[in-house]
């Protein structure tokens, strides 16, 4: 192999992982919206994603990465802030069921039963909201 | 290694205070592996769902804002 074979060799592999890796980077991006959006997943009062019933592996892997993800934000904020852990996932879930919750989507206040969001109505806010 | 250039004595003297320090150094690199080493693993359940939440309307009010950046921050998390 030439010089120029290997350089054009290494630039095709430069693109290919750019490409890859902005790829992996946009599909991170939307995880949580993409998990709301399939059916299977919704928004719990407590700050965390759950399964609305049952679902296949990859989902639920999917779902306890975000919500590790989640737990170490809600985590680091806590500590910040002199909060614990909960309350500051609880005051995120009022952000997330204001803001997040598309039509159609699944979310669950305390009383643990899992409801969808009717059209363009509004979420209800969990109580400890205000 | 250059030793200064010293007398016999002198000479034999750095050495050993080389040797010495050498195996402090042996040591403090071994302690990790013995008593200092903290296991940190993700437990197999991490997230127990409590829905029952306890929390003052003060404290989400008063973390409102930085809730609403962390959110708009972590787009693939929130």
């Amino acid at each position: 192999m030439n010089r120029r074979m290997k350089l054009m060799v290494a630039a095709l592999l430069g693109v290919v992982l750019v490409a890859g890796g902005t790829a992996y980077a946009h599909a991170m991006q939307d995880a949580a919206a993409q998990l709301r959006a399939s059916g299977v997943v919704g928004e719990q009062a407590d700050g965390y994603m759950g399964l609305v019933g049952s679902a296949a592996a990859d989902v639920r892997a999917q779902v306890d990465s975000v919500n590790i993800q989640r737990r170490a934000r809600y985590t680091e904020l806590a500590s910040q802030r002199g909060a614990t852990i909960e309350e500051v996932a609880a005051a995120t879930a009022c952000q997330i069921f204001a803001s997040r919750v598309g039509p159609g989507q699944y979310y669950r206040l305390p009383d643990g039963v899992w409801r969808r969001r009717n059209g363009s109505e509004p979420v209800p806010r969990p109580s400890h909201c205000g | 290694m250059m030793l200064p250039n010293l007398t016999k004595e002198g000479r034999d003297a750095s050495r050993k205070r080389m040797g010495r320090i050498g195996k402090g150094l042996v040591a403090a690199a071994a302690l990790p592996g013995l008593g200092g080493c903290v296991e940190v693993t993700a437990p197999e359940r991490p997230i127990e769902i409590n829905l029952n939440i306890n929390i003052r309307q003060e404290v989400v009010v008063r973390l409102q804002e930085d809730v609403r950046e962390l959110i708009q921050q972590n787009p693939g998390v929130f």
